[in-house]
């Protein structure tokens, strides 16, 4: 039972409220955690609803070769990265080794023997709060987010 | 159950001539399963003498995460455009 229900009706019986006063606490209650879950399921679903992950960059305006520069919009679906990431599982131990010692020497410290899949499911999870947004100083923009 | 890709439409331009394709992705389990029928007992061989080495688990396991790669491949879109080049990848 919730902590705050136990209390409500210790309360009661301690005649410290009434039978209308327990009702309407316990009513509150209920109706605040109903709110609380649906708000979580709104998210929930507003992450399972990003479908794509995009890549766009555009040269700016102001740019000296503004339509010589290279336009890049790339559009790869989630169930796309969620399916190459499984090949993650396939690589032999010496290769996983290499990448290991890779990311070492760059700074990061990174097994990715410790990868699970259901890590991979958080992470692309959380990869749906991801926005990078880069201006540069001729008006060039990167932008990465999901969709 | 995701629905694979029908068609992957591939645009590239150069500087003076360019080409593009559509790719009737449709036909590639079809055609690949009568590959499969074709080659079964090359692939038969090639289990028997791999079986003791390990290597079926991770053979069948790349076969399913090719299959599910390529189910997954619909709406995927790649669109670079420069000066003189212009590539675009699109499956649909």
């Amino acid at each position: 039972m919730d902590e705050n229900k136990k209390k409500v009706l210790e309360m009661l019986a301690q005649n410290k409220i009434s039978i209308d006063e327990a009702y309407r606490l316990l009513g509150a209650l209920e109706s605040g955690r109903s709110t609380s879950e649906s708000t979580a399921k709104a998210g929930t679903a507003a992450k399972m609803k990003s479908k794509y992950l995009r890549v766009c960059i555009m040269p700016g305006s102001g740019h000296e070769h503004g339509d010589k520069c290279d336009r890049v919009n790339i559009r790869v679906p989630m169930t796309l990265i969620r399916a190459g990431m499984k090949f993650t599982s396939l690589l032999p131990p010496e290769a996983r080794d290499k990448v290991n010692g890779a990311l070492h020497e760059k700074g990061i410290d990174f097994d990715m023997r410790n990868l699970k899949p259901e890590e991979m499911d958080e992470l692309l999870e959380a990869l749906s709060d991801v926005e990078v947004d880069v201006a540069g100083s001729d008006g060039e923009t990167i932008k990465v987010f999901v969709e | 159950m995701k629905r694979p890709p029908m068609l992957m439409h591939v645009k590239i331009r150069g500087k003076r001539r360019g080409f593009g394709l559509w790719l009737p992705l449709f036909l590639v389990l079809p055609l690949a399963l009568a590959l499969f029928i074709i080659l079964s007992p090359l692939i038969l061989i090639a289990i028997l003498v791999f079986w003791p080495k390990g290597w079926r688990k991770r053979a069948l396991h790349i076969f399913g995460a090719a299959f599910e790669v390529f189910n997954s491949m619909r709406g995927i879109k790649v669109d670079v455009r420069g000066e003189h080049r212009c590539i675009y990848i699109s499956a649909i």
